[in-house]
């Protein structure tokens, strides 16, 4: 019996045990991984022969937009036999801790794929990335939109090429606000108008996945945008200006009165981001704000009826209607520590400007690059609105905020929104917790 | 094999492979953990040496709701051998009884613990989706729309919510566990136990119940410690959501570790959670073993 028991004993703390120290090895794990990745790329390129070398990238493309990249990069493979590229996929929350240990460990692959702000600048200020300035000058700077390299500008040099960048849309269900006459908002008191005559007629007049916690936030970001100005949520985000004023508790507050007002179904909390998107296509929502990444599936279903407007403007605040929440978002960069930095440069300079159309073309991501050649047919619809209305002649942009702050900082701005969802803080008290928990330091 | 038994060398060689691979698997990285959560570190860069700050974090001043995480697990173990488990005996001792369609029941009250918890989670959130949910729909049937809720979107029921759907999980698991013990248990007794003109609850009471004492005191280890170490379906179910109602201390850590980049504070709530395992594997041992050598 006492060595049954013992047993049992030690058989239930080795199986809970195992569990719980699980996650402590794994950054051991990656890091491991990532040296040998690197040893057999190198090896690799060495043992060819002296022309023909081997470019390794890394990415995150594990999704759908997957396909447009691996066309790109096996054209590119076909056309320079002596150059080729070896592309290693990861996901996405994988791979950004993959990159940073590959990166702080010197064992980086010549060919990074990124996030322009925040979390590419820990990166540029350890020199590990390749200013491109000297690089660019052949025709490549005109080929990009204007304002294309802000983001992954540092200190004045350009430290990479971005090729899709996000930008937040309201979605308006066009057939919903005719059959009951409203006026589609640019406003926000219209905005309030909508969401009461809708919720009277017994329509939910709005949604967002705020179980997922980021969907709600940019929602919220949006409004800080609108209510402060691209300028000063920038000056806020890189902790120049205070979160805790007029502007950012106002924006809490207007979330806080979209609330009240019944914009959202009162499972809000409970609902994941495919499912809100899914009551939006489904025609039984009129109104929803999200990004471009959005577009596609709405187009899929509710084909010709929606259209994509900008977030309504807030009478009496800063924010302009000029302004929109997105911004260059995915860029690759080329690793300082590279043995081939010319090939590679090259490389991504074709790898960036095809990627840029290539996802524009199947909805998946706007351009960052110019597309007048592109066949404009071919261009998924909404998304063309939304780079025509929202993008082009845009005054300023900010990313989601998520982007922007790193880890810690991030998850706090999302438990804060979360929690003017779900009313349990004042906008006051908002604004003063993300200044004394993410502007701290 | 009693010559066996003496050879020194023959129990090196057999255990030490066993040795070996606990050690490395199970002891070594605990004592990683334990090194981790002395540092403040991200994960990725070099980590600082802070001592006991993470621990002083998470017992003194804490902002992340780790002690309220800690207090909804001891809910789900209390009631998971409060609740669970007296569910558990009772089926098992009726199955045990040679019931007919014994077989037939004892897999039905085992399914739920081969599903796949994911699987489970998506079939409970859809009884309690608020919009087409069984849950709403049988309320609405009965006229009761008052009582409508939108379950898990609700942090006042939301925890409720999802206990429920783990008690009904390892209900199964349990009776399993139990009913082997009571299957083990010698039909002499039973018959002698009916010759002396004992009833059903009798022989349950005074014999069966405490013939399983260690099968017993197994299961109420696995059920509390199974509670403190409870994951997967709050994860699938609400992620600690909604507004960090349903927060368990591994889901906490979780997000710590994987959202947060806290490494260091993640671990010292890895260790937090293997210490109180420990102590109350040990505790509730002691209760039973006491209670052995009065008997």
């Amino acid at each position: 019996m006492k060595a049954k028991h013992l047993f049992a004993g030690i058989l239930s703390l080795s199986v809970l045990l195992t569990t719980v120290t699980a996650c402590a090895g794994s950054p051991n794990a990656s890091s491991a991984q990532s040296t040998e990745n690197s040893s057999q790329a190198g090896t690799a390129s060495q043992s060819a022969p002296a022309e023909k070398i081997t470019l390794t990238f890394w990415n995150n493309y594990t999704n759908d937009t997957q396909h447009t990249m691996e066309n790109t990069i096996k054209q590119w493979n076909s056309d320079h036999p002596n150059i080729q590229i070896e592309a290693s996929s990861t996901e996405n929350n994988a791979y950004k801790t993959k990159i940073k240990t590959a990166i702080a460990a010197d064992s980086a692959p010549d060919i990074i794929y990124t996030w322009a702000g925040g979390f590419t600048e820990p990166f540029v200020k350890a020199g590990k990335i390749l200013p491109l300035d000297d690089y660019l000058n052949d025709g490549t700077k005109d080929k990009l939109l204007s304002g294309a390299l802000t983001n992954i500008t540092f200190d004045g040099k350009v430290y990479g090429l971005t090729y899709n960048q996000q930008a937040g849309a309201l979605y308006v269900n066009n057939d919903l606000f005719e059959q009951n006459g409203v006026k589609v908002p640019t406003t926000f008191d219209e905005l309030l108008t909508a969401v009461k005559t809708f919720k009277s007629k017994g329509i939910t007049p709005m949604t967002v996945g705020e179980k997922d916690e980021w969907p709600g936030m940019w929602y919220y970001d949006m409004i800080a945008l609108r209510e402060g100005g691209a300028q000063l949520c920038l000056d806020a985000l890189n902790k120049k200006e205070s979160y805790d004023q007029t502007a950012f508790a106002e924006a809490a507050q207007k979330l806080q009165d979209l609330v009240d007002a019944g914009a959202f179904p009162k499972d809000v909390l409970g609902v994941t981001r495919d499912e809100s998107v899914a009551m939006f296509t489904q025609g039984k929502i009129p109104m929803y704000f999200g990004g471009n990444f959005d577009a596609q599936v709405i187009d899929d279903s509710l084909k010709g009826k929606v259209s994509a407007v900008k977030f309504p403007t807030i009478a009496g605040a800063k924010g302009t209607d000029t302004e929109y929440l997105g911004g260059g978002a995915d860029a690759l960069c080329v690793s300082a520590n590279s043995k081939h930095k010319d090939e590679a440069v090259q490389a991504i300079k074709y790898l960036a400007s095809e990627f840029s159309s290539g996802m524009y073309l199947t909805g998946g991501g706007l351009p960052e690059w110019k597309y007048d050649s592109l066949d404009q047919s071919k261009i998924d619809p909404l998304s063309k609105e939304i780079m025509e209305n929202i993008v082009k002649g845009s005054t300023g942009s900010v990313p989601a905020w998520d982007l922007y702050l790193t880890g810690d900082d991030a998850q706090t701005h999302l438990d804060l929104v979360q929690s003017l969802f779900g009313k349990q803080i004042s906008p006051q008290d908002f604004a003063k917790q993300m200044q004394q928990k993410v502007n701290k330091s | 094999m009693e010559k066996m038994l003496r050879d020194k060398k023959a129990i090196f060689l057999f255990t030490f492979p066993t040795f070996l691979l606990f050690t490395i698997i199970v002891v070594l990285p605990i004592f990683f953990s334990i090194h981790y959560s002395t540092l403040d570190w991200d994960g990725f860069s070099k980590g600082v040496f802070v001592g006991f700050t993470n621990y002083k974090n998470l017992f003194v001043n804490n902002t992340d709701g780790f002690l309220q995480s800690v207090a909804n697990s001891l809910v789900l173990a209390l009631i998971s051998v409060g609740i669970q488990l007296p569910i558990s005996l009772l089926l098992a001792l009726i199955l045990a009884r040679g019931i007919k369609g014994e077989r037939f029941f004892r897999t039905v009250y085992f399914i739920p613990v081969i599903i796949s918890t994911v699987v489970i989670g998506q079939l409970w959130m859809k009884i309690y989706n608020s919009d087409y949910g069984m849950l709403n729909g049988v309320l609405r049937a009965v006229g009761l729309d008052s009582l409508t809720n939108a379950w898990l979107a609700d942090s006042k029921t939301a925890l409720a919510c999802v206990f429920a759907a783990m008690l009904w999980q390892y209900v199964g698991y349990h009776m399993l566990l139990l009913y082997a013990g009571a299957k083990s248990i010698s039909p002499d007794i039973y018959e002698a136990a009916r010759i002396d003109g004992a009833s059903e609850l009798k022989i349950a009471f005074h014999i069966t119940i405490p013939l399983m004492k260690s099968i017993l005191c197994v299961c109420i280890i696995f059920a509390v410690t199974g509670s403190f170490k409870a994951f997967d379906l709050i994860y699938v179910m609400t992620g600690g959501g909604p507004l960090h109602s349903t927060e368990v201390p591994t889901t906490l850590m979780y997000t710590t570790i994987f959202s947060r980049y806290q490494y260091g504070y993640g671990s010292a709530m890895a260790i937090f959670i293997i210490a109180e395992c420990l102590v109350f594997t040990l505790v509730i041992k002691r209760l039973f073993s006491n209670d052995q050598d009065e008997a």
